[in-house]
């Protein structure tokens, strides 16, 4: 009933259904789901909003899905359903450079969106690590960060506003101009569980005319944090300042020679900018603030190769890694900034008793850390290891004042760790927000929510 | 009145179905219609600055506390929070939020929502209740920080607002430069090509009291300039190279001065002359600002009344003070909505004297999403206790 309605709706080459198809649309990058009932690649909106209205005839869950890079289960069916792919809604629908904004169908490619307005001068910002494959929807609905997002700021702020399919099929937009509530804000981040993203207006900004790249390395993990902490302290906001530790810089070394020290205990790869004026003076600012925390390198990019060679390694960090481990696990909170020697000390820590190694490569501008944890998941007490020490660092993180996901979303594997953060009459507000939006909890169902809460609370 | 006074003043109101008004700055008082009988929750006093590092570069504040005071707080650490709020020694952190404003440098450092990191929050029902948090990028949960922001106070009051703070630019400047005759076009599009990227333009027509010099034969513009020390000499350079090739021969130079006359023209549209005034601002696009600015004149040009223009150059918006006779402005307002109506739908009235504005609509076009905005008001306020009638979504408009 379910296959024969979607085919009736949107024609069998856009309805997948063979075993082998259902497989490749049952994980994300983090975990494996269920298998989903059948996978439909719509091409327009209106198609969306039927197949929506299908499966709520037949009470079927909807999993909309980007490229699958999530890194929380995101994408990942909990409970069967209709998987939506937005991988033929990929176009960049309107560019209105005079504006500086530009429309965009949810399946575009991230990069691929700075890379065909590259000529006019002008870019997306938002950047996240996946950003060559990650969608500029999966973007929106996890509210993705990047190295960039320290000065430019994460998805959220560069979304101006959104159509969307709703739980009944019928579509409305928002606009952050809007009058009321900023329903925006609201469905950036919400995760595929308020709404299906069928297009976005997004923010388009200038090309700086100057980019400076520099690398320091520090005889410490410490040190180098410290320097992190000294850096924003002194009101100096560069564009990224993304931290990698040894492990990191050897993986990446021997994967791209991306030009590291490989004897550095950590890294830092700064970027700024801006006018030349200004990049100078963050050039000095900052070399003297690394060196008085006891940086033995401070190093400038001093051509457009270098710069890129010495981002190749960052960005292909979880790659290298993936070469030196049968597998890793890719944790992900914030703390504030100030507090990052500490969480990196209870990381270390933690690693160490469990017997795990360790790998940080994280966005340390923005107190955003990424500890790798690598193990082979064949052996059962690494597996264990590696849940616990996930867990010791949520609620470290959430003791220092910080979150349990700076970017990369609940999805499932974090609902639990809601509870961490918020207590249930916040999560109840949420819950709340989720009824009105999903009444039928068909929209991405098991995500964000521990198991167990509900709105009642709230009711008068 | 502390956080427990409130949820509990919430939680007796909510039993007894009894409406509450909030008062704070009532700077934007403006911007909506007047709360119908309702008992009085006065947010003036909570102004305690809650959690401040400067080094981490977030603050929590008490959402009384005045736009004024906050910005004063992070000034000593040379930081800010370009929340542009006009009346800033009035207006409240809260009101600035609950009435969405945005002001001129907001295509520079985003609006005050996307500095807003986290919140507290009482229900209707006086639960407490948060989101967010103290970090600058958090993905847990839905964003119910900022889902308030616009709401007006109809949907939860805000009690606590987090923010990420920004280094204070070493170096304000502003250019002042009246536009010869037929200059105006060039200018626009100069302006907004400029390098370094202002951080606030405007072309004015009127205003007169609030700057100095000459008006101009067509307007004058104000540019902000905010940069490092490094920088300053070379963009004004550059800056006045660029408007001469606009046409523009002369610009003065105001340092000393600069924050207090961005301080007036963030001011200015709120300040109305007497009780027979209005201001009323369309958000557009910056491409369609101009010929905006000359529709919305020349409608206020048939009634014969005094006009004071201001175009916010990079962001578009068009905002216009007209002094007149109150019987009329029924009509202009009636008359702009239909000539703007599909060119910005995002129109709104912003101050009005006592009688212009209880004769006005204060909202323009519905949002799309007005359902979905009543539903959740429904939801969190089921029994229209928060506010009521401050807003298009208490279905007093449907
Ligand atoms: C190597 C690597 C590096 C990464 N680096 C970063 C990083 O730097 N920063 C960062 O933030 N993340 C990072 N991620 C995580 C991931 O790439 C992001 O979460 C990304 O935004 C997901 O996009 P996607 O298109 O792959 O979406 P998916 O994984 O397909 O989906 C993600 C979520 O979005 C929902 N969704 C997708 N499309 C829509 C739509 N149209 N409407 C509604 N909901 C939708 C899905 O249901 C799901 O909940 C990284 C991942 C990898 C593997």
């Amino acid at each position: 009933m379910l296959i024969e309605r979607l085919i009736e709706a949107l024609g069998a080459e856009a309805v997948k259904t063979s075993p082998e198809d259902l497989a490749c649309y049952s994980f994300d990058a983090y975990s494996q789901g269920v298998l989903p009932s059948a996978v439909v690649l719509p091409s327009s909106a209106a198609q969306v909003s039927a197949v929506v209205k299908i499966a709520r005839d037949l009470e079927e869950p909807l999993i909309a899905r980007g490229s699958g890079t999530g890194l929380c289960g995101g994408a990942a069916p909990a409970r069967a359903g209709v998987v939506l792919s937005f991988a033929r809604m990929n176009r960049l629908l309107e560019l209105d450079v005079e504006n500086r904004r530009a429309r965009v169908a949810p399946g575009l490619v991230n990069l691929q969106l700075s890379e065909r307005i590259a000529s006019t001068g002008f870019f997306y910002a938002p950047d996240p690590a996946s950003q060559r494959a990650s969608t500029i929807g999966g973007n929106i609905a996890t509210n993705a960060g990047g190295p960039h997002c320290l000065a430019y700021g994460t998805t959220v702020n560069h979304v101006l506003a959104l159509e969307i399919v709703d739980e009944r099929g019928e579509c409305f937009t928002t606009a952050v101009e809007d009058l009321g509530y900023d329903l925006t804000a609201l469905l950036v981040g919400s995760e595929g569980t308020l709404g299906i993203v069928t297009s976005a207006w997004v923010r388009l900004l200038r090309i700086p005319p100057t980019t400076g790249v520099w690398l320091a390395a520090f005889p410490s993990i410490e040190s180098a944090s410290e320097a992190v902490s000294a850096i924003v302290g002194a009101g100096i906001v560069p564009t990224a300042l993304e931290m990698m530790d040894a492990t990191i810089v050897r993986a990446v070394e021997s994967a791209y020679a991306a030009g590291y020290p490989a004897d550095a205990a950590a890294v830092l790869l700064v970027e700024s900018s801006g006018e030349p004026e200004e990049v100078a003076s963050a050039d000095s600012a900052i070399a003297r603030i690394a060196r008085a925390h006891g940086a033995t390198k401070w190093q400038a990019a001093t051509s457009t190769e270098q710069r890129e060679a010495l981002w190749r390694g960052r960005k292909g960090a979880a790659g290298a890694i993936g070469r030196i481990a049968p597998n890793y696990y890719t944790q992900d909170v914030c703390v504030p900034r100030t507090r990052l020697p500490e969480m990196l000390a209870t990381v270390d820590e933690a690693a160490k008793q469990h017997g795990i190694v360790v790998g940080n490569v994280f966005h340390a501008g923005d107190g955003n850390l990424h500890p790798l944890l690598l193990y082979d998941k064949r052996d059962a007490r690494q597996v264990a290891a590696v849940i616990e020490i996930g867990n010791i660092v949520l609620a470290r993180a959430v003791e220092l004042g910080g979150t349990i996901s700076g970017e990369h979303g609940v999805g499932i594997e974090k609902r639990n760790g809601m509870s961490l953060v918020y207590r249930a009459e916040d999560l109840a507000a949420m819950a709340n927000v989720r009824e009105i939006f999903d009444p039928h909890a068909l929209l991405n169902p098991e995500k964000i929510f521990p198991s167990g809460i509900s709105c009642r609370e709230m009711r008068t | 009145m502390n956080d427990a006074a409130i949820s509990a003043a919430l939680a007796d109101a909510s039993a007894h179905r009894r409406p509450v008004a909030l008062r704070a700055g009532d700077v934007f008082s403006g911007m909506h219609r007047r709360v119908i009988d309702a008992d009085e929750i006065d947010l003036r006093s909570r102004r305690a600055i809650r959690e401040y590092e400067p080094r981490d570069l977030t603050i929590a504040v008490e959402c009384g506390i005045t736009a004024a005071q906050l910005e004063q707080t992070l000034r000593e650490h040379r930081q800010f929070l370009p929340l542009d709020a006009p009346n800033a020694p009035q207006a409240s952190v809260g009101g600035v939020l609950a009435a969405a404003w945005s002001g001129p440098r907001r295509h520079r450092y985003g609006r005050p929502r996307d500095l807003l990191i986290g919140s507290e929050f009482a229900l209707a029902d006086g639960t407490l209740a948060r989101a967010g948090g103290m970090v600058v990028k958090n993905v847990a949960g839905y964003d119910l920080s900022r889902l308030f922001v616009g709401s007006m106070g109809s949907l939860a009051i805000l009690l606590r607002a987090n923010f990420k703070a920004l280094p204070l630019p070493e170096s304000t400047r502003i250019f002042l430069a009246a536009l010869p005759d037929g200059t105006r076009e060039r200018a626009f599009s100069q302006v907004r090509n400029l390098r370094p990227e202002p951080a606030a333009a405007w072309w004015i027509a009127g205003y007169d009291r609030e700057i100095d010099g000459d008006p101009g034969d067509d307007g004058r513009i104000a540019i902000l300039l905010e940069c490092d020390n490094a920088l300053l000499e070379r963009a004004t350079l550059d800056w006045r190279a660029a408007l001469g090739r606009a046409g523009i021969p002369e610009t003065r130079l105001l340092d000393a001065g600069a924050y207090a006359s961005f301080t007036r023209l963030l001011d200015a549209p709120m300040h109305l002359p007497g009780l027979n005034a209005l201001s009323y601002r369309s958000v557009s696009l910056p491409s369609q600002a101009l010929a905006l600015a000359d529709s919305i004149a020349d409608v206020i040009d048939r009634f014969d009344m005094h006009r004071d223009l201001l175009v916010d150059i990079m962001n578009g918006d068009v905002t216009v003070r007209a002094v007149g006779d109150a019987a009329s402005f029924t009509h202009v307002v009636g008359m702009l909505d239909d000539a703007l109506h599909d060119r910005a739908p995002r129109a709104r009235i912003l101050a009005g004297g006592g009688e212009v504005h209880d004769r006005l609509d204060c909202f323009g076009l519905l949002p799309n999403a007005f359902a979905q905005m009543r539903a959740l008001k429904e939801r969190f306020d089921p029994h229209g206790i928060l506010n009521p009638g401050i807003a298009f979504f208490d279905g007093l408009h449907t």
